[in-house]
């Protein structure tokens, strides 16, 4: 019976990591829906998230919890200028510089990262996370149990204000039709504005719940962001509930993974789900084919 | 992003233009074969990276600037060529040059595998498909043991100087020079140009979009596991971390774009631009990675041509402005002399 035990442990923890993988990878799916712009320095924004926490919020003796909406509000404000100022002027181009210039971004934050923070190994400790959880024969580490729940309240906060808000009224019309909705009023580069802050909120609060199950280095970010990507086209594109359902299967797939061909292995599992997604059913899993 | 397609009227004096462009080129980078001295060591060792670099931006350009398939992927098949090469040499005994074409087999037919999934749902996603292959090759190839795992493969045979490396990498860079315009200067870079602008249309009159991509991406791959093959046999000890790492991917990207995407002479002007910066900020890797990347933004943002692009309009426009002034005074004389 104690290998059965082992797969439903891993399952377990498969789940609930896949929670934050889900909450990591929501900036992604909304900026790519939302905007059309493949963010390739979606991994960094996580990481500035784990170095706002453990190089400011901690330092300042903020409380796990509060430090949070901190962080998701500081990332915020750092994101909004660089879409304002470095992504918005290339609407006209071709989608490719835009993606590029985010590229260009991924390295020059990356490399900051080694400038200020070395490429020493962080590990963010989380309230009282460290502490493990028995129920019957399932253990798992308490942070598991606490990011888990903290994902799911921000992603249905943030499917609140999509669905419910006036802003998401104007996210959505923008994200369907553009021109449509500037020619009934929208401000669209306002909303973009608006939607990649947003998205860079989300990942730095992903970043640093997933910096609290694993440690990360400065060049953790290609990780995360493939992991988010295969999430995405897994889940199907601008899909909140889709992102949620791509989070949970690689999360467990994860667990799985890593349980049966070793840790090492782990990281290998998105990428090779990323691939043949993109082969076999590029339009996810709940999506209709021709969608 | 997208290069202009020049009127035919002008086609054969821009095909003159490319032949004397390639010979006079050729010719400069091979004088340091022919004339013994010419050359301090070191002098060969950046010749020989300038030279490699030089193949995997043109390799390069043909997808992302005929093609628009924007790739991160470069350290795949350059990789896959390298290990190829190793495994032959060590394990068959054979000799470098064979090898050498095995390599190219190799990355071409990598190529193959992985196109059903990076050609899906095109444009950007091929960016990120090809990204997740170099990943998840890496990390395959650090897990497993087959292939040497995290340590990788040392060479059997002792690695040759670097005259006669620097050598090989220039027959390697005439060669790609040979294909890749023999390739642009043929109708298949028609058909990829317009699946490039525009893939439904190109699929409406009859291209067969798949096929012209697929051809593109496996001759562009070939190229570039030939270029890791050299790198192997230079280094005489491979291991994933760097044959697969995505620096190569990411050194590739930055010459052709500083450089110049779809311009003749960009993968050349960006090679030199990025291995002086390279060499000028040795010491500190990060430093230089971090200003590439600033760079990249800026030169995205400014000049969508890249350096070369940003040179030719700057000559265009200072020439433009003398003959302006030059008329100018004419005229200024002309109603001097009337007042006279």
């Amino acid at each position: 019976m104690e290998n059965v035990d082992i797969v439903i442990n891993s399952l377990v923890s498969g789940v609930l990591l896949g929670g934050v993988l889900a909450l990591a990878a929501l900036g992604l799916s909304i900026v790519l829906g939302v905007m059309g712009l493949v963010n390739l320095a979606h991994g960094e924004l996580l990481i500035a998230g784990g170095y706002l926490m453990v190089f400011v919020m901690q330092p300042l003796g903020l409380s796990s919890l509060l430090a949070l909406p901190l962080v998701a509000v500081l990332m915020a404000a750092l994101a909004w200028p660089l879409q304002r100022y470095m992504l918005q002027p290339l609407a006209d181009k071709p989608p490719e510089s835009a993606m590029m210039t985010t590229f260009g971004l991924s390295i020059v934050l990356q490399n900051v990262y080694i400038m200020l923070f070395h490429a020493d190994t962080r590990s963010i400790q989380f309230g009282n996370g460290v502490s493990s959880i028995q129920i019957g024969p399932v253990g798992f580490g308490r942070i598991y149990l606490i990011g888990f729940v903290l994902s799911i309240v921000v992603i249905l906060a943030v499917h609140f204000l999509i669905s419910r808000t006036a802003f998401g009224r104007d996210l959505r019309a923008s994200a369907s039709d553009p021109v449509a909705a500037a020619v009934n009023g929208v401000d669209v580069r306002r909303v973009h504005g608006w939607t990649f802050a947003l998205g860079a909120a989300c990942a730095g609060v992903g970043g640093v719940l997933i910096g609290s199950i694993f440690a990360f280095t400065p060049i953790s970010g290609a990780t995360y962001l493939l992991n988010a990507f295969a999430i995405v086209v897994l889940g199907g594109l601008g899909n909140i509930f889709g992102t949620l359902v791509g989070g949970l299967l690689l999360g467990v797939l994860q667990s799985l993974g890593g349980l049966m061909l070793g840790d090492g292995y782990r990281d290998l599992v998105g990428l090779v789900l990323l691939l043949l997604m993109l082969a076999l059913r590029p339009q996810g899993l709940l999506g209709r084919k021709g969608g | 992003m997208q290069t202009q397609i020049k009127p035919a009227a002008h086609a054969d004096a821009a095909a003159c233009r490319t032949i004397a462009y390639s010979v006079v080129l050729l010719a400069v980078v091979g004088f340091p074969i022919v004339v013994p001295g010419a050359l301090s060591s070191y002098g060969f060792e950046v010749g020989f990276r300038l030279l490699l670099l030089m193949t995997l931006a043109e390799a390069w350009n043909l997808l992302a600037g005929y093609g628009g398939l924007v790739s991160l992927g470069t350290a795949s098949f350059f990789g896959a060529g390298g290990y190829m090469l190793m495994g032959l040499m060590n394990f068959a005994g054979l000799p470098v040059l064979p090898a050498l074409l095995a390599s190219a087999v190799a990355g071409a037919a990598l190529a193959a595998l992985v196109s059903p999934a990076v050609f899906r749902l095109k444009g950007l996603y091929f960016t990120v498909g090809t990204l997740a292959l170099a990943e998840a090759i890496r990390l395959f190839m650090i897990n497993t043991s087959y292939f040497g795992g995290a340590t990788g493969w040392f060479a059997v045979v002792d690695p040759p100087s670097v005259q006669v490396l620097y050598l090989w990498a220039w027959v390697l860079f005439v060669f790609a020079t040979i294909v890749l315009s023999l390739y642009v200067s043929s109708r298949l870079s028609i058909a990829l140009k317009a699946v490039r602008d525009d893939e439904a249309a190109a699929d409406q009159v009859g291209v067969r979009v798949f096929r012209v991509k697929l051809l593109a991406f496996m001759t562009a791959s070939a190229l570039m596991a030939m270029a890791g093959g050299l790198q192997a046999v230079k280094l005489g000890a491979i291991e994933p971390y760097g044959m697969f790492g995505i620096s190569w991917s990411v050194d590739v990207l930055s010459v052709v774009i500083i450089g110049g995407i779809g311009l003749r002479a960009g993968p050349l002007v960006g090679t030199v631009f990025i291995v002086a910066l390279s060499e000028w900020l040795a010491d500190y890797p990060d430093v230089h990675l971090a200003i590439t990347g600033l760079i990249l933004i800026v030169v995205i943002r400014c000049a969508p041509q890249g350096l070369t692009g940003l040179a030719i309009s700057l000559w265009r426009r200072r020439n433009g402005r003398r003959t302006q002034t030059g008329r100018a005074d004419a005229a200024g004389a002309q109603s001097a002399l009337e007042r006279g």
